[in-house]
């Protein structure tokens, strides 16, 4: 018999998952992380590469509604679960209400970082609709932005936990 | 009145390029693909300073899925790069001079694989002694590292005898000071995609604050006709200057031509650090004296700059820093001598402030040592010797005269930071004199519609600062700096604004499409922005030194009679009325009396007889003097702060700042707040964790998890902006740009602050939280 286990392992598994809301089915190489899979074979280029070690959460999405690193995330670790990226949040007819107050606050610059503070903040306000100044600090340091300086970033936010997150206040 | 969202009522928009943004949807250039694309990687030095024997490709060029291994012996034209010395070697040939020099680049079918001939290419070194200490490099004997030697460039500025200034002075003080080697960090690194056409052109996808000077600079590598190169430029993830140099282009150029594909490039962090500029460590010795009431006698000034091996603009930095470290101030007689250094260390290059932020941190450093000799408030002591609005610049230069430097400085003594300091040193007399329950009272109302302050642990201590700022924008006297842009309705019926801009984040974009809603009476769906093409716009210049949105405004200020009088006198002949009877305003040319819509744009476009455009060109206004660098514009800003100091951990957090920005009319309030706000954020960093950290030229620090930019927790504190639009009358210059000066004024502002807190200078950024550890008995 021949032992077809190398083979396989090299050639990669078949990798089985909902990215925002399709199911996906993709043989993905062992190696293959998570941002490298979204970008490059799915073509979801609004997840970002920066610092590749999960310093600056330009590249973060939502795994089962957490957000986590996409650089720092094996492919296969996401076998069977739900990822929803910048694109997933907005449905057809409008703008996720978080999108809608980054764009009306000016929570962006350059807005390279701002899709992964966009799901950041989701993730957060999801979790916890009224978080605290410190519950922020906590739940955006994962998120680094270099433009803004955080001013509208900040206000993005409380206009966003203002409007109750999932109301239509901010649209 | 302070710049808020409510403050701005209906001129704060909501930008052109913000769907984009917050849906992931707009594709940055480092985010395109093409069919059949190749993967690009540099071989960069393993060493800071090494000769190279020998450089063997031949087993890379047998890797799998390789199609190409170049070499200097590949590049056609000048193998140099540089704005303005071309003097960076594209691929070394014989040396190497620092960690991020190139040897080879290679294109391949996937990224892994050229990472893997990137590890078979050979090359022998012979290691040379490195040079890491500009004033070592300096000495006889020192290594040398060019032809030139090790010295970059020199400025000296004098006027008057600052001997005999300093013999007639009651008070000096003398400091040295040293800033960090600041990296710009754009969250997107370098990077993009790089496509030889059928038709024998090039077009490059690659971020750039110049898309004329990166193909100036691509077709003399290339040996080939500007015309045969397209460089689209826009949108970019950030830049802060450290874009405006090539960076991968000569590579992906090349690359794309020596295979004939489309070859993509996007630099990893490390790469990026190690190769990419960074702000210029300098070494500032001062002198400074005044007379027994605080008039500034005698300034001398010494200046080393880290320039690293190769030149970009270090010379043009060097000499902003001149001007800047003379600042704002009257001197009796100043003398400034700089040096800039070629060394083995990292890239050292433009960067937001340029050169500014460093010899503003040192000249207000002064002023807050001299205060304290005179038993002055520091602030009193500025106003003292501020120079007055017809006063020459800093050079000795004519400038334009505005009110700046008064209007700031009011202000900032209006501001509420400045009052509750007032307050909090009021009740801390009264606390010295009678412990009692008032000055708690008036600790808790001084908080800014904050929470009551609650009494902080002993260990905590507070203290405000304040700077000056006066800021220089355009390129200066001996530079091209060339502006202009075109207007045009296109055949679909859309008014084309077409500039030679790039956006970068600042809000370029939405700043050019408010100023044609607000004075040309446009609406937005009228309007079609087009920057960051080579092929189609015209050359306004860089954008660069807080120069676009003056140059922009004042572009429109010149096209809104010709065209507006063309859209006009075509749309009366068509409808055959008077030409005074119709206006070309929102959605189409009306009637001027009842506003009634009688041809749409559209309509316009497709019945003209010609083209309607307009288009202008001129240079940004310049001193009529011949010392290179001297600028005519300048913005002027005061920085307030409040900061603390954890004496058991030695750090220091910012509480509250306040700016106020004297530059002219705010042409977009999101954008005029977002870069005060950013540039300050950016200071933050500058100040209290930021330095790219080398050791005998090699970096210590390679990504961010040990280069530390501020995140939210560090900046969650108030910012208040107060913009001052007032311009004398008759002024015609309008916006002065904000860019920059954002990212000056905080750093001296917080050392201040320290110093008010627990008593000790800082003359070495960013702070040392040692020198600021206290020790604790426990017993």
């Amino acid at each position: 018999m021949i032992d077809n286990t190398w083979t396989e392992r090299t050639a990669g598994a078949r990798l089985e998952c909902e990215v925002n809301g399709r199911p996906v089915s993709l043989d993905v190489a062992p190696s293959a992380r998570l941002l490298t899979v979204l970008r490059e074979e799915l073509g979801l280029t609004g997840t970002k590469r920066s610092c590749e070690i999960g310093r600056c959460g330009a590249c973060m999405v939502m795994v089962d509604g957490k957000p986590i690193n996409s650089c720092l995330t094996m492919a296969y670790q996401v076998s069977g679960s739900r990822i929803t990226t910048i694109e997933g949040l907005a449905s057809e007819a409008e703008l996720h209400p978080v999108q809608q107050c980054f764009l009306e606050e000016g929570g962006y610059q350059c807005g390279y970082c701002t899709p992964g503070m966009i799901v950041s903040v989701t993730a957060m306000l999801e979790h916890n609709p009224n978080p605290t100044m410190e519950e922020i600090e906590e739940a955006m340091s994962g998120n680094l932005c270099r433009c803004t300086g955080y001013g509208g970033i900040l206000r993005s936010i409380a206009r966003a936990i203002e409007t109750g997150g999932q109301s239509n206040d901010c649209r | 009145m302070l710049l808020t969202r409510e403050s701005s009522g209906e001129r704060w928009r909501i930008r052109p390029d913000g769907p984009g943004k917050v849906t992931g949807e707009l594709a940055y250039l480092t985010d395109m693909a093409a069919p059949g694309m190749l993967h690009g990687m540099v071989l960069r030095s393993s060493y800071p300073h090494a000769r190279i024997v020998a450089v063997s490709t031949e087993k890379a060029k047998t890797m799998p899925g390789v199609r190409a291994v170049l070499t200097c012996a590949d590049v056609p034209g000048l193998n140099r790069f540089g704005i303005a010395h071309p003097d960076h070697p594209v691929f070394c040939e014989d040396r190497v001079r620092f960690i991020g020099d190139a040897i080879a680049a290679v294109a391949a079918d996937t990224a892994l694989q050229a990472a893997e001939a990137l590890k078979r290419i050979e090359v022998e070194y012979e290691p040379l002694p490195i040079v890491d200490d500009p004033e070592a490099a300096l000495l006889e004997g020192a290594p040398q590292l060019h032809e030139q030697g090790n010295v970059q460039h020199r400025n000296d500025y004098r006027h008057g005898d600052p001997e005999a200034g300093f013999a007639a002075c009651a008070h000096i003080v003398e400091e040295t000071y040293a800033t960090p080697r600041q990296m710009h960090t754009y969250m997107e690194t370098e990077g993009g995609l790089f496509i030889p056409e059928r038709n024998g052109r090039l077009t490059v996808y690659s971020p750039t604050q110049h898309a004329f000077m990166d193909r100036m600079q691509l077709a003399r590598i290339l040996d080939r006709p500007e015309a045969d190169i397209r460089v689209v430029s826009s949108p970019i993830g950030g830049s802060f200057g450290g874009k405006d140099e090539l960076n991968v282009q000569p590579y992906g150029a090349l690359l794309a031509l020596a295979t004939g594909k489309p070859v993509k490039l996007h630099n990893s962090r490390w790469e990026s650090v190690r190769a990419g500029l960074k702000r210029h460590p300098m070494k500032i010795r001062m002198k400074t004296g005044t007379d027994a009431g605080g008039k500034l006698l005698a300034h001398r000034v010494s200046i080393v700059s880290d320039a690293g091996p190769y030149s970009t603009l270090s010379a043009e930095v060097l000499n902003f820093s001149v001007e800047h470290a003379l600042g704002p101030y009257r001197f009796g007689a100043a003398e400034v001598k700089s040096v800039c250094v070629f060394t083995n260390n990292g890239m050292s290059g433009e960067f937001r402030g340029f050169g500014g932020n460093q010899a503003v941190f040192a000249m207000e450093g002064q002023l807050d040592r001299l205060a304290e000799k005179l038993g002055m408030d520091p602030w009193e002591l500025r106003r003292i010797n501020l120079r007055k609005p017809d006063d020459p610049g800093p050079l000795g230069q004519p400038i334009s005269a505005t009110d700046g430097v008064r209007q700031v400085w009011e202000a900032l003594g209006e501001s509420r930071l400045w009052r509750e300091r007032e307050r909090a040193r009021s009740a801390n007399a009264g606390r010295r004199a009678e412990v009692g329950a008032g000055a708690k009272e008036a600790d808790a109302t001084s908080t800014g519609g904050g929470p009551a302050a609650v009494e902080p642990p002993p260990w905590i201590k507070t203290g405000y600062g304040a700077a000056f700022v006066m800021h220089g924008a355009g390129l200066g006297v001996g530079i091209p700096d060339p502006a202009g842009g075109r207007l045009r309705l296109a055949q679909d019926g859309r008014i084309e604004a077409v500039f030679g801009y790039e956006e970068f984040g600042q809000g370029l974009i939405a700043s050019l499409e408010q100023m044609l809603i607000e004075q040309y009476g446009f609406a937005a769906d009228d309007l079609r922005i087009v920057i960051g093409d080579s092929d189609v716009v015209p050359n306004s210049g860089s954008s660069t030194a807080s120069r676009s949105t003056s140059m922009m405004w004042q572009s429109l200020r010149r096209l809104r009679a010709p065209f507006k009088g063309k859209l006009r006198a075509e749309a009366a002949r068509l409808l055959g009325r008077p030409a005074e009877s119709v206006k070309p305003l929102a959605g189409g040319v009306r009637d001027a009396g009842t506003g009634e819509l009688l041809l749409t744009y559209a309509e316009l476009a497709s019945r003209a007889e010609e083209e309607i455009a307009a288009e202008t060109s001129f240079f940004y206004p310049t001193s009529p003097v011949d010392r290179v660098g001297s600028h005519f514009m300048y913005s002027y800003s005061s920085v307030a702060v409040k900061a603390e100091v954890n004496t058991l951990t030695g750090r220091v957090r910012l509480l509250d700042q306040f700016h106020a920005v004297a530059a002219g009319p705010v042409v977009n309030p999101q954008g005029y707040l977002g870069q005060i706000e950013g540039g300050s954020g950016m200071a933050l960093g500058f100040t209290i964790t930021e330095d790219a950290v080398m050791d005998r030229g090699v970096y210590l620090t390679r990504n961010l998890d040990t280069y530390l930019v501020p995140t939210i927790a560090e900046l969650r504190g108030a910012c208040e902006v107060l913009p001052i639009e007032e311009l004398p009358e008759g002024d015609e210059h309008g916006p002065r740009g904000i860019g920059e000066l954002g990212s000056v004024g905080l750093a001296p502002a917080i050392a201040q602050a320290i110093f008010e807190a627990v008593g000790k200078r800082v003359a070495k950024l960013p702070v040392d939280p040692q020198l600021l550890q206290e020790r604790v008995g426990f017993g």
